[in-house]
Order: structure tokens, then C-alpha cells, then sequence
């Protein structure tokens, strides 16, 4: 069995205008999982993802980190080993320079020069990036400030990686580079949450899907799960993936193997009779 | 000032283009420091030699520099260099002229109730004080044009400039780029809308935007401290900045190109 790596207990937040609120959330992340984390805008994605990263603190429950509990004085312990990768990568990167920019986490940490310089070579050969490396960000397009935003964060050699729905925004080729690169992240044992509305994605990608609404985990479990529950993905507004309707439809027909349920147009073409 | 085109954007404003000629400039791989120390002994000789000939070679040679080394387009220079000029034009006629109730002044026009008189001497004068503005501005952009600003607020870092100003500038520097960018967008929107049609719906469109700017500014400011505390900031921004040495061959060919300033200058006496 999987180290567990995060653990959330009745973890309970409120904003001050009193909305976006989490209440009484309870979840356990094991070590290298792909979570998609679901669910309508103002569900609580967003501020479940930053109670996760240390930015936001619980205002009632407890977050585990590695089994320890996490208090005001490990939140940078928290930050250091959970990276978030925003939505907006223009709300992200602060620096005059890609290479200052993707330098700023790990100078944080107080790493000595040498290992920053060396991450943050690492970070940007990583996204192949290595030749925008003096260029100011206003200079970069939307997938390559994209990539920049996730260089930051592989800089920081965090464990756990956050993503706030990455695809938004993204042209086709700079979505298939993300996809590339999380694979790459999965396969060195990284844990992934991705937050994001892309139900094919989360279909093809996760092997876990966490439904958030209004506040509250309405379904946990592997996306066959989650799309056969016709209820959560109507309490969701979620709709079934379109390669998940597809195959039901040609199985309905007797044309494929039952039971196989293919993630990709690959898989399901060797199913069919 | 002219349209140029580039990759990314198409930027007309005149900080935007110095910016991105600072970028694309054929001396980045040179010293920061270097750079900017330069240009400010230049600068500082042009001023104090106080000669019309040091400040011809000055205007000229660092114009060489500016367009051949710091690829500008001599057109583009022009351009930019047409701003100061502007200036310098309209404070030099104020210095030339006097006014007078009589007639005095080696050349006059009668206006009626008063004279203006030019004299030879302050003619001299106002061209003196020109070519030397000339020469500073010269000076001043070279460095602009040769310096990103992520360099500039590193050389300055180094010459212990207080850190909150560093890291303003820093942070000012990257919004600006947001702020107009974002401004651009709400501009096109109100334009397609009709919010331009008029003077009035103009100024109308421009003060909504404008307010509207403000209040996105506060929220985005929210979201970037977020985006900062997340990678562990805790009251210093700090980033790695790239190392350029200086060689000897710049150490000499500055130290080069000052002589002959005041050599310029000797010979002028």
C-alpha cells in the first residue's frame, strides 16, 4: 500500500464575506496519485487548493502533512513541499525575467547559490524553456508563460503539485505540452491534484476524481465511479465524458468487449469487434 | 511615434519600445554595471567639460553606438530622440530671448508695448546648452537602450539603493506591462461597443475604464500576494541574477573613449 502523504481532517474554512466556504472536508492523498478535483465555479476548489499549499489557513481541523500536523510554524513546510500552479500565470510570475522568475521560489527556500542556479537550469531544460531564459514575460505568449509558471514550481522540487485548472486557456498544442509534461511528473512519483471543469480530461487522466459542492466533497473514487453516479454528476453539473458515452452506446449494440471502458480513442478501437 | 513590428504584441508606446530594444540590444551580453557606469562618465564629462566640440563627438559617436551596437533602427532613433529634442527646442528659445520695454539686444522685433531682443552671446549660449542636453540624453539612452530593467534594478541592488525601492521598481515594472495590456483590452471592448463614437462618450468610456482598472488592480494585487506566500515568500524578493563579467578590452575602450573626450576638449581651448 501507498504512503499517505496528505491527510485533511474536518478541515472547515470561511471567507469574511462568508462564501466560497469549505465545510467539514475530509480527505487522505496517497503518494504519486492523479487526483481531478471537479466541480461548478465557487464550489471550493480554489480555496480547498489553497488550504492545501499553506497560503490560506483551516479555520477549524487539521491538515497532515507526511503525518505531521501542520501548524502556524510548518506553513512554510507546507508551501515548500506543496506546489500550486495558478490559474493565471500573469497573476504568478512577478520577476523582469523568465530565469529571475522561476529563481524566486527556490531563493525563498535559502538554497545556496549554486543550487539555485542549478535548479533552475533543471526547471527550464524540464519545460524547454532554456532559450526564453533572459526574456522579460511580456514578451512570452500564453503557453510559454504557461510553462514558465510550471518551471516555478518544478524549481521548488515539491512533492505534491496543484494545478488550478491548467487547460484553461491553453490552444490545443500548449495543452497536449501539459499533458506531456504531467506525465513525466507522474512517472518520478509526484502526487498531482488538477482542479478543472475538462470532464474528458479528468476521464482520460485521473485516477481519482473528487466532486466538490458547495463546500463539500459530494464523491470520491475512480472515474468509472464518479460517471456512473448519475446523481453526483447532476447535483455537479458535471456531463459524461464524450468517450465514456461512446463506448456505453456501442456496448448498448453489442459492437465491443464489455467491461474494458477505454480512456482513449486508441484503446477503444482495439476493443471494437 | 512610428509602428514597428515584433513577435510578441504590437507596442507603439515609447517606454514599451526603449524596452524592447533594451532586449533585443546587440551589447546584453555586456556587464550591467558596466553599462551603466559608462554612460554615467560620459554623461558627467559631456556636463562638466561644458564644450560644444565634446558634445558634437558625444551626440555622434554614442549615436553610432546606439544605433550599430544596440541595433536601433537609425529611423527609430530618430524617433525617440525627437521627444527630448522637443523639449530642449522650446527651453532653449526661452533662454536665447529677452524682453525688454527698450530697444536693447543685437537683433529685435517690436511687439508694440515690448521688444524681443536675441544677443549674440546668448545665442551661443542657447546652442551650448542644447548640444550639451544633447549629449546627456545621448548618454541616458544608451543605457536605456542597452539595459533591460530586470539589469538596471539589479546594478542598482548592488549600488545598495534601499531595498523597498529596488523591489517597487521591480514590481512597477512588471505591472505596467499588465496594466497597459489589460487597459488595451477594455479599451477594444468599449471601442466596439460605441464607447469611442464621440468626445463625450470618450471621456465617459475612459473614466469607467479607468475606475474599473483600480478596482481589478486591488484584486489582482490579492491574488499575486497569494501566488507569492505560496512559494514561500516571507518579506524579501529575491532572484537570481545573472553574472556578466567585464572584460579588459571594455575597461580599455572606455577608458579609451574618455580620453579623447578630454582630448577633444584640450584641443578646443
Amino acid at each position: 500500500m501507498k504512503e499517505e502523504i496528505i491527510e485533511v481532517k474536518n478541515l472547515t474554512y470561511e471567507y469574511q464575506t462568508g462564501t466560497h466556504a469549505l465545510n467539514h472536508i475530509n480527505i487522505t492523498v496517497k503518494r504519486g496519485e492523479k487526483i481531478a478535483v471537479m466541480g461548478s465555479n465557487g464550489a471550493g476548489k480554489s480555496t480547498f487548493f489553497l488550504n492545501l499549499n499553506g497560503v490560506l489557513q483551516p479555520d477549524g481541523g487539521e491538515i497532515r502533512y507526511r503525518g505531521k500536523v501542520i501548524g502556524k510554524k510548518e506553513l512554510n513546510e507546507l508551501r515548500k513541499n506543496v506546489g500550486f500552479v495558478f490559474q493565471d500565470a500573469d497573476s504568478q510570475i512577478i520577476a523582469s525575467d523568465v530565469q529571475g522568475e522561476v529563481s524566486f521560489g527556490p531563493m525563498n527556500l535559502k538554497l545556496s547559490k549554486e543550487e539555485v542556479r542549478k535548479r533552475v537550469e533543471e526547471a527550464l531544460e524540464y519545460m524547454n524553456i532554456t532559450e526564453y531564459r533572459n526574456r522579460p514575460p511580456h514578451y512570452l505568449s500564453g503557453g510559454e508563460k504557461k510553462r514558465v509558471s510550471i518551471a516555478d514550481i518544478i524549481a521548488m522540487k515539491s512533492e505534491v503539485v496543484l494545478f488550478d485548472e491548467p487547460t484553461a486557456a491553453l490552444d490545443p498544442l500548449s495543452a497536449d505540452m501539459l499533458e506531456e509534461v504531467l506525465a513525466k511528473l507522474s512517472a518520478e512519483g509526484k502526487t498531482l491534484l488538477i482542479s478543472t471543469h475538462d470532464v474528458d480530461f479528468a476521464y482520460r487522466w485521473a485516477e481519482r476524481i473528487v466532486v466538490f459542492c458547495q463546500g463539500n466533497i459530494i464523491a470520491d473514487g475512480t472515474p468509472l465511479e464518479i460517471f456512473q453516479n448519475e446523481k453526483v454528476l447532476e447535483q455537479a453539473h458535471l456531463k459524461k465524458p464524450a468517450m465514456y458515452t461512446v463506448y456505453e452506446a456501442l456496448a448498448e449494440r453489442g459492437l465491443v468487449e464489455t467491461g474494458s471502458y477505454p480512456r482513449l480513442p486508441e484503446e477503444l478501437k482495439t476493443i471494437l469487434k | 511615434m512610428k509602428r514597428h513590428t515584433h513577435k510578441h504584441g504590437h507596442h507603439s508606446h515609447g517606454v514599451q519600445t526603449m524596452d524592447f530594444y533594451a532586449f533585443q540590444s546587440g551589447l546584453r551580453e555586456w556587464n550591467g554595471g558596466y553599462k551603466v557606469l559608462s554612460a554615467l562618465l560620459i554623461l558627467i564629462l559631456c556636463i562638466a567639460l561644458n564644450d560644444i566640440w565634446v558634445s558634437l563627438t558625444v551626440i555622434i559617436t554614442v549615436g553610432m553606438i546606439n544605433v550599430i551596437g544596440n541595433k536601433v533602427p537609425i529611423r527609430q532613433y530618430l524617433e525617440l530622440l525627437k521627444i527630448p529634442i522637443a523639449f530642449l527646442v522650446l527651453g532653449c528659445i526661452a533662454i536665447a530671448f529677452g524682453v525688454s520695454v527698450k530697444p536693447i539686444g543685437d537683433y529685435r522685433i517690436s511687439l508694440h508695448w515690448f521688444y524681443l531682443y536675441l544677443n549674440k552671446t546668448d545665442i551661443q549660449k542657447a546652442v551650448e546648452l542644447f548640444l550639451k542636453a544633447m549629449g546627456a540624453v545621448s548618454a541616458m539612452y544608451f543605457m536605456a537602450l542597452s539595459t533591460p530593467a530586470s539589469e538596471l534594478i539589479s546594478v542598482l541592488r548592488k549600488a545598495h539603493i534601499p531595498k523597498v525601492i529596488v523591489e517597487l521598481m521591480n514590481m512597477i515594472y512588471r505591472f505596467i506591462f499588465i496594466l497597459t495590456e489589460v487597459q488595451g483590452r477594455m479599451k477594444r471592448a468599449a471601442v466596439s461597443r460605441l464607447g469611442y463614437a464621440d468626445f463625450r462618450t470618450s471621456c465617459n468610456s475612459f473614466g469607467k475604464i479607468a475606475g474599473n482598472l483600480f478596482i481589478l488592480s486591488l484584486k489582482k494585487a490579492d491574488t499575486y500576494y497569494d501566488a507569492m506566500i505560496s512559494r514561500c515568500y516571507d518579506g524579501e524578493i529575491l532572484f537570481l541574477e545573472e553574472e556578466k563579467k567585464v572584460g579588459w578590452i571594455h575597461i580599455v575602450g572606455m577608458t579609451g573613449y574618455l580620453a579623447v573626450l578630454v582630448l577633444v576638449w584640450f584641443m578646443g581651448q
